[in-house]
């Protein structure tokens, strides 16, 4: 009995901590989705050039050297944020805005599958092109940190093993996500990404320039799950095509938070993150993936407009 | 339905031209390339079969065609079968596939059946892994090579593949021509129009995921016989939904040639890359195909095939333009009365016993808190023209969309010849004589008025003759005979009202609701409308129109209905209703009202 | 102030506007009516930047007003209350009004403004923390009128500040509107419904019908003519 129950704890605290990191990714393209309705395909990949920058921050920037291999990965992750922030307003500027915005909002649905599947050419550019550049061969970010653990406990027999890189990880994150929620609810830029996501013909009126909240949110969006990013690969070794792995575990956390809410969103991506995490208690762990499938199509079918997310009209 | 010559000619030769070619290929790679080509043009095919002609882009066409891949290799591992058992097999299984994942998905809306559709080869993909077939290779048969479709002359399996092409091809183009085709379009320009216009959007949907799945399922059969060897990622994966998709947007979307152009086009390409610069630039053929969607979603959005053609027919235009269209205008209102008096006698108005063609009895409908339709009562004399006015927000869309079965009431009753239709789906409302205009049209831009015109004559026409003669006469009652050929994107406002008019009547309907028909229209333009429908009214249709323009609707209508918060405020003709107080008051405001009695 | 000259605009294939002269002088309170498509709202939306003419002329304080991108004319002084309030549902009042005063002169004038608001509109007062999506109707109507005030404007343009409202309500918040305009110096351009009650408390009514200007003048040339009722119904 102590056996199971100690497996369905640790099995739970799993699920907490690799929910957080999770969660942090789901953000990303909630704030993308929830600001300018745009579905991105390649958010995934977007992820994995995080993972990328984050590595050779770390081994080529000398950032290894100069902090260390304890603190020095963190440090690196965190430069990553930025480094993919930019290059999302790039790749917005030039390409996503061309199918986005209040130049298509007049287009009625068509607007949509254009973002699609531009988004989905940017993907297998970065993809293959990431394959190109970075090669096949499996990365990861070292710390020695992901081999100890800490003991919580015994209590009554029973103890937690919360594994110190993991743990570290769910403290950036959730360090990350309150300054960002910060940002969007008492920021200046933060209020107007949010009007204009809310109305953007009434923020257009007021004088917000809502093509630019757009850049922003998609540019914030992004630096956010780099980060998320760098934070797994501190766990799991990558290679360009990870994006793809992810993809579906990001919609499905954004969905089942409630498309438009960004706190719904986190809330989604830990749910995420335990189902995967827990399910390896009655599944083989191949099945785990799938078993985010099931769950994605469920929520799809059956609640598309999510769990998490505040039920406010919009005009 | 014959091909004509004309649609079939550029097929033949094609056909002929690549298998010469492919005949005088003799290294075995390039060989592989020419049969690759065809192989992805099919699939593009089946993709643009559903996702080309409805508009609905699936984003997992890879689910289909991986189930054939893995039917015909595990069939003939475990159970020895041959693959020209094989094939047809796993186009059963495909569109079966289809099928089951239609049925729940095309409830679905926008990019959750994106999503939806992008997750199933997704989902497979893993359980395919983990049932332990990561690379599932077909034995080679040395005895008996030619009954399990195993060639050593590579151009025999381009041979196979072409007779496949061309298959799809004749299928494609049949089903273009065909009421199939038609019905697609409909659903592809306005899922609403065309259910209102008669036909059962969710049937003829279901029907082209079936065709197009069982097509990938036999070409992803074929793809697995060529290629020996099957992989999830190499069946399942993202890039394979991705090419099929990418080689038929960027040909040309809804179209046959379409996809045989993007595939001739990019897969060389690709290949050659790949082979060339391959092992330096692993993925150069990802970066390819992500390049090629990205430039025809920003340059040329409905492909190559489209943007030449188009380009071609700007040009031909400049260098012979068609005769001014404004002297041609002038005649049409006559054109009404000519056809009038070739029609067997109308009866007139007076005398006409006054029966109901269609009664509403407290109709009511809420949405949340807000009671959009309440407690609506009238009768629709037959051959006799109601106008539904009222202020902003009244609920004159929402009492048509009751009317006509895509909402259902809260309560209330809508009578046809004394049957309550209530509960009943547009499309056989459609069937029992209501006709319907929308305020917006959509038409297809690139087909002429009677190709738009005739998708409204399926509902009660069995042939495409049929369907013919009655989208002609449709065309002839609104007066747009004379220019019946030319294509919607050229009209004027007036005259696509016009064209969604004759839509409406190429049906037959007995009943016709007009919404904002005369939207958008200068006076004169207006008037001429307004006669046309006059005239049908007086050709045993009968008409309820939702309008705002009043100073026409005063000369058109026999009666008003007025709305006002969704509830009737008065009823009668229009001298009495432009007076009455409460009409005043309900468009002008209560003080207005109150002191324009003196 | 503005002077709107041969406007001609519409949506793709479909024209609405049609030729139209619109004259505010400034310190007016100007009153547009007319019945549903006839183009008061489009009108609003061209002004705005948000639909763009395809002929004539908009000029607000003699510079070109189309020569300025749609999100810049805010900060010039033109504040648009919207048909329908649309207010931003997910966040509170106070958020509300927050955005309204982003402009710099709303920046500026922050705290006298947000007193007077406060003053003008106490129920926004009451409410502040509140999210604007769970406002009744009356209620978010004026908050758009707050948020519009928050911007400090030269021009403010109301459109159908009445529609879906009961007439208790409605009469209230054209009282409100009365009185901000007796305590401040606004210009004023309304798009109403209810004519009688627009065209008394204005200094000058054009009557719009199917995308022209069929009649101008004050209340007391329009309110005896028996045209204006023919522009809504007809005959």
């Amino acid at each position: 009995m102590t056996q199971f129950l100690e497996g369905f704890l640790q099995a739970l605290f799993a699920g907490l901590l690799i929910g957080a990191i999770y969660g942090l990714m789901c953000v990303g393209l909630g704030l993308i989705f929830g600001v300018m309705r745009v579905i991105n395909f390649a958010h995934g990949d977007f992820m994995m050039l995080g993972m990328y920058a984050a590595f050779y921050c770390f081994t080529a920037l000398g950032i290894q050297s100069l902090f260390g291999n304890t603190a020095g990965p963190f440090v690196a992750i965190l430069m990553a944020g930025p480094i993919l922030a930019l290059f999302g307003y790039l790749v917005h500027r030039a390409l996503i805005s061309r199918v986005s915005g209040t130049r298509t909002s007049l287009l009625e649905g068509d607007g949509h599958y254009a973002q699609l599947i531009l988004t989905l050419g940017i993907a297998l550019i970065l993809q293959n092109g990431g394959l190109i550049v970075f090669g096949s061969v499996l990365a990861s970010i070292r710390t020695p940190l992901s081999s100890s653990a800490w003991e919580l406990g015994p209590f009554f027999d029973i103890s937690i093993f919360v594994n110190k890189a993991r743990g570290i990880d769910a403290v950036v994150s959730l360090t990350t996500m309150t300054l960002l929620t910060l940002l969007i609810t008492r920021s200046r830029l933060g209020k107007s990404m949010r009007a204009a996501a809310d109305n953007p013909v009434a923020a257009t009126y007021m004088g917000i320039d809502v093509d630019r909240a757009h850049r922003f949110a998609f540019a914030l969006g992004t630096g956010v799950t780099a980060i998320a990013g760098g934070l797994l690969a501190t766990n799991y070794p990558f290679q360009p095509f990870v994006g793809l792995e992810y993809v579906i575990v990001m919609y499905a956390g954004v969905v089942l938070g409630g498309m438009g809410s960004i706190t719904g969103a986190f809330w989604g991506g830990m749910t995420i993150g335990l189902v995967q995490q827990m399910s390896t208690i009655v599944l083989p762990t191949q099945l785990q993936n799938a078993a985010i499938f099931v769950v994605f199509l469920l929520i799809i079918f059956f609640r598309p407009q999510g769990f998490f997310g505040r039920m406010v009209e919009r005009t | 339905m014959m091909p004509s010559f004309r649609s079939l000619a550029p097929v033949i030769a094609f056909a002929v031209v690549y298998a010469a070619v492919s005949l005088l290929v003799t290294n075995s790679y390039y060989q592989l390339v020419m049969t690759l080509v065809l192989v992805w043009a099919v699939f593009g095919l089946s993709w643009n079969l559903l996702s080309g002609y409805t508009g609905l882009i699936s984003f997992g066409h890879a689910a289909f065609f991986g189930i054939g891949a893995y039917t015909t290799a595990l069939g003939q591992i475990y159970f020895d079968l041959s693959p020209w058992l094989l094939i047809p097999i796993a186009a059963m299984l495909g569109g079966l596939a289809g099928l089951l994942v239609g049925f729940p998905t095309f409830r679905l809306q926008g990019h959750y059946f994106a999503l939806a559709m992008l997750a199933y080869p997704l989902a497979i993909l893993y359980v395919f892994e983990w049932l332990g077939f990561q690379e599932v290779t077909l034995p080679i048969k040395r005895d008996n090579p030619l009954a399990y479709m195993q060639f050593s002359d590579g151009r025999a399996y381009t041979l196979l593949a072409l007779a496949m092409l061309i298959g799809t091809i004749l299928l494609s183009q049949w089903i273009e021509r065909s009421r199939f085709g038609m019905a697609l379009l409909a659903i592809k320009q306005n899922e609403a129009a065309a259910e209102a216009a008669g036909i059962n959007t969710l049937v003829w949907k279901l029907r082209a995921i079936t065709l197009s799945g069982a097509i990938a399922g036999a070409i992803g059969a074929f793809y697995a016989i060529v290629l020996l060897v099957v992989t999830p990622q190499s069946v399942f994966g993202m890039l394979v939904s991705a090419q099929a998709l990418t080689v038929a947007m960027f040909g040309g979307v809804g179209t046959v040639w379409g996809p045989v152009i993007g595939s001739v086009i990019l897969i060389p390409l690709a290949e050659t890359l790949n082979a060339e610069a391959g092992t330096r630039f692993p993925g150069i053929q990802g970066v390819i195909f992500g390049l090629a969607i990205i430039c025809v979603i920003l340059v040329a959005p409905e492909g190559l095939f489209w943007k030449v053609r188009d380009l071609v027919r700007k040009r031909r235009a400049i260098a012979s333009p068609e005769p001014l269209s404004a002297p041609q205008i002038s005649d049409r209102p006559r054109e009404p009365a000519t056809v009038l008096s070739a029609l067997p006698n109308a009866p007139a108005k007076v005398g006409i016993p006054q029966d109901i063609a269609l009664e509403v009895r407290g109709l009511s409908r809420s949405f949340g808190g807000l009671r959009a339709v309440q407690d609506v009562s009238f009768r629709l004399r037959r051959n006799s023209i109601l106008g539904i006015i009222g202020p902003n927000g009244a609920g004159k869309t929402t009492l048509f969309n009751l009317m006509n079965g895509f909402l259902r009431p809260d309560a209330g009753e809508v009578l046809i010849d004394g049957h309550n239709t209530v509960g009943r789906k547009p499309h056989e409302l459609c069937e029992a004589g209501i006709g319907r205009t929308f305020q917006i049209m959509r038409p297809f831009q690139r087909m002429s008025i009677s190709d738009n015109v005739v998708v409204g004559a399926y509902v009660h026409a069995r042939t495409a003759t049929e369907a013919g003669k009655l989208a002609s006469e449709a065309i002839a009652r609104v007066g747009l005979s004379a220019i019946a050929h030319r294509m919607a994107g050229e009209l004027t406002t007036k005259e696509l009202r016009l064209m969604e008019l004759a839509r409406a009547l190429a049906g037959q309907p007995r009943i016709l609701l007009l919404d904002e028909t005369l939207a958008g229209l200068g006076h004169g333009e207006a008037d001429e409308v307004v006669a046309v429908i006059q005239q049908l009214a007086k050709q045993d249709v009968t008409i309820a129109i939702i309008e705002h323009t009043m100073q026409a609707m005063v000369r058109l209508v026999d009666s008003f209905l007025v709305l006002d918060h969704g509830a009737v405020l008065v009823e009668g003709e229009p001298e009495t209703i432009t007076r009455d107080t409460r009409v005043i008051e309900a468009y002008l405001g209560k003080k207005w009202a109150a002191h324009a009695q003196h | 102030m503005l002077s709107i000259e041969g406007l001609s605009a519409g949506y793709s294939a479909i024209p609405v506007l049609n030729g139209v002269s619109i004259k505010v002088e400034a310190g007016q309170f100007v009153a547009i009516v007319g019945p549903n498509g006839a183009g008061k709202t489009t009108l609003f939306k061209t002004i705005s930047g948000i639909v763009k003419p395809s002929a004539g002329a908009i000029t607000f304080e003699g510079k070109d007003l189309l020569a300025v991108g749609a999100s810049q004319r805010a900060h010039l002084g033109i504040a648009h209350v919207p048909e329908g309030r649309q207010v931003f549902p997910s966040l509170t009042v106070m958020e509300n009004l927050e955005i309204g005063a982003m402009t710099e002169a709303g920046r500026r004038d922050w705290k006298q403004n947000i007193e007077r608001i406060f003053e003008w509109l106490p129920v926004l007062a009451e409410r502040r923390a509140q999210f604007a999506g769970t406002m009744s109707g009356g209620q978010q109507q004026m908050l758009a009128v707050g948020r519009g005030l928050a911007s400090s404007p030269k021009l403010l343009m109301l459109d159908e500040p009445s529609m879906g409202l009961s007439p208790a309500i409605a009469d209230f918040i054209f009282e409100r509107l009365i009185e901000i305009r007796r305590q401040s110096d606004l210009t004023i351009l309304l798009v109403e419904q209810r004519v009688a009650e627009a065209l008394e408390s204005a200094d000058h009514g054009y009557v719009l019908e199917a995308g022209r200007v069929v009649l101008e003048g004050n209340n007391q040339t329009l309110r005896a003519d028996d045209r204006v009722r023919r522009a809504y119904l007809g005959m």
